[in-house]
């Protein structure tokens, strides 16, 4: 051991307290200098605060999710062709490539760039980090799908539905809302386990799309396709088609039946717990480097 | 009882071993540079300091505690700066800082730290509209804002304009001013100089050297003279032999002598007998890049003789 230079010895003595804190047995409530770490609820609001602002800070989110919905919506119209438009697939369309496509470009563009690692780095505990990220994705989501019905309203009014007996009432906002915040859920938590299979920001946005549209296009979000019977039976287990099923249930729905159906219910949280399981095991939280050479790992 | 202490750690990538058989300590309140050329093991070290990655053999103890187990207290004890800056950008810089703050039990106040990296006029700023430079200082703000007992930096000037660097050293002193123990990484032979206390020079993943600035330049080879050649002076001029200790521009003599008093005799004699003004003429120990390049075995061959 070497000695240190005669500037370190003159510099001022540390605050007695950090002497003490030096030794003293690491605990995981207390913290070395008896201040309490931050509640895990107030982290994990404060996390769903912060991934709100940067959701919404770079206006991708509210373009994407909510300006092509109503674009497509306000042409569907101007056809005239629509006398009953597809407020629930364009809903759903607009919550899914929020959920999807927006979130998984942010994730995968912030791992890259060590934004991840950083807060790896850091007291928070990492279940608190992508948890937060999900379910803002899943606010914004829904709001994304909320505010595409409520344009359809404002450009329609109440009457939307099939049938002059529908129309949009608080009821069927809870229910919409319900169906809403699962798919989002489901959409978010398998686009945070699927981000860890993309290799880099500039495969990230292929790699979303083609996995992205084919799912949507196969479900029926946007329009109705002629598809062999057992494409249409695996759309109605991908989280896609239960998702539109369950906002047009909830638009259209008779008296005596249920507004989300429980098949519908059922695959939504099946792809939600799947997802958040996935996700929990593949999470990358450090960026992909190149090798220099066979077994070297860069930047060493 | 050491801050930081490595026991006989070895890090292997499959057949490649990055880290080979380190051993040191780290007292409390000292700053360590960690110094060695590309693919020595420098990352890899403070990746295993940090928690990133554990050792293949070997063991780490960081403030009594085994950094990739640590838990959030001990996460809450220290701070870092990773190689490449890592922040939102969209956030302005005073909002990153309190939202980092806000992860730790005695954090320091937002203007504390603003006033510490020298951004205080920066703070609405949205960190994407800032410099490299000033990113930099938030990317340091955000690693002192804790309150750590250790400071990891990893190369925190590197790709920065001198103005900046030098920015950057200011802001390293007042954290080290405080009591925080740190240990860098960095390229920079004046960098580990200007801040450090104690210098460790790694080469091929083991390590060469374990030492001071300053004994680093005495051990670093012998006494160097350095003299611009004087107005109509060639190589031609010089006395048998000393054209081989001239610099590329051909303009600049460098001896490096272990019999420092007869080269230096030799060369005042040439010169007082060709009435030559030999201005801008230096004698002293060899610079801490001389002295860094011996310790890794660095192409350093031209003017010494020994």
């Amino acid at each position: 051991m070497t000695e240190s230079k005669g500037a370190a010895s003159n510099r001022p003595d540390p605050e007695p307290s950090a002497h003490r804190r030096l030794g003293s047995p690491v605990n995981a409530r207390e913290s070395p200098v008896g201040g309490r770490l931050p509640s895990l609820g107030s982290l994990l609001l404060a996390q769903i605060r912060y991934q709100l602002q940067l959701l919404f800070s770079s206006g991708r989110a509210i373009a994407v999710g909510v300006g092509l919905p109503v674009i497509l919506m306000l042409a569907s119209k101007g056809t005239g062709t629509h006398s009953h438009p597809n407020v629930a697939g364009y809903a759903v369309f607009g919550l899914t490539i929020t959920a999807w496509s927006t979130y998984g470009l942010q994730l995968v563009a912030a791992r890259e760039a060590g934004v991840l690692k950083r807060w790896r780095s850091t007291p928070l505990p990492r279940w608190c980090y992508f948890v937060g990220r999900i379910l803002a994705t899943a606010l914004a989501a829904t709001l994304a799908g909320m505010v595409t019905v409520l344009a359809a309203v404002v450009l329609w009014g109440p009457h939307f539905g099939e049938g002059s007996a529908v129309q949009v009432n608080y009821t069927v906002a809870l229910a919409i809302l319900v169906a809403c915040v699962l798919g989002a859920l489901a959409w978010a938590a398998t686009a945070t386990a699927f981000s860890s299979l993309i290799p880099s920001v500039e495969a990230a946005f292929p790699l979303l799309t083609l996995t992205y549209f084919p799912v949507v296009i196969i479900s029926g979000v946007l329009f109705s396709i002629v598809e062999p019977h057992w494409l249409s039976t695996l759309a109605t287990y991908l989280p896609a088609q239960p998702l539109l099923d369950a906002v047009t249930g909830a638009v259209r729905h008779g008296p005596g039946a249920p507004f989300i159906p429980g098949h519908d219910l059922g695959v939504l949280a099946g792809w939600a717990g799947g997802g958040l399981l996935a996700a929990v095991v593949l999470f990358r939280w450090e960026p992909h480097r190149p090798k220099h050479r066979r077994g070297e790992p860069a930047g060493l | 009882m050491s801050t930081v202490a490595v026991e006989r750690l070895t890090k292997r990538f499959g057949s490649y071993v990055a880290v080979d058989d380190l051993s040191f300590e780290v007292p409390a309140g000292q700053v360590l540079a960690v110094l060695g050329p590309n693919g020595a093991g420098k990352t890899t070290t403070l990746e295993m300091l940090e928690g990133f990655s554990s050792p293949t053999s070997g063991t780490i103890r960081v403030l009594d505690a085994t950094p990739h187990r640590g838990d959030r207290a001990w996460r809450a004890r220290i701070g870092l700066v990773q190689q490449a800056t890592s922040l939102d950008a969209q956030l302005t810089v005073r909002d990153t800082l309190s939202l980092f703050g806000h992860l730790y039990p005695d954090p320091r106040r937002v203007s504390e730290v603003l006033e510490m990296v020298s951004l205080v006029g920066d703070a609405q700023t949205r960190v994407g509209a800032l410099s490299g430079g000033q990113r930099r200082r938030v990317d340091l703000a955000i690693g002192v804002i804790g309150r750590p007992e250790v400071l990891f930096l990893d190369e925190p000037t590197t790709g920065l304009d001198p103005e900046a660097r030098r920015r950057t050293w200011s802001d390293v002193e007042n954290v080290r001013s405080s009591g925080t123990t740190v240990v860098l990484t960095t390229h920079y032979i004046d960098e580990a100089d200007h801040l450090a206390d104690r210098l460790i020079v790694l080469a091929g993943g083991r390590m060469v050297a374990d030492t001071t600035p300053q004994k680093m330049r005495s051990d670093g080879g012998p006494p160097r003279i350095t003299c611009p050649l004087p107005d109509r002076t060639t190589a031609a001029n010089l006395p048998a032999g000393w054209a081989r200790y001239l610099e590329p521009d051909g303009r600049t003599l460098v001896i490096r002598n272990a019999d420092i008093t007869t080269t230096l005799r030799d060369l005042l004699t040439w010169a007082g007998d060709r009435h030559l003004d030999l201005k801008g003429l230096e004698v002293g120990p060899p610079s801490l890049e001389e002295a860094y390049l011996v310790a890794i075995g660095g192409p350093l061959t031209q003017g010494v003789t020994r």
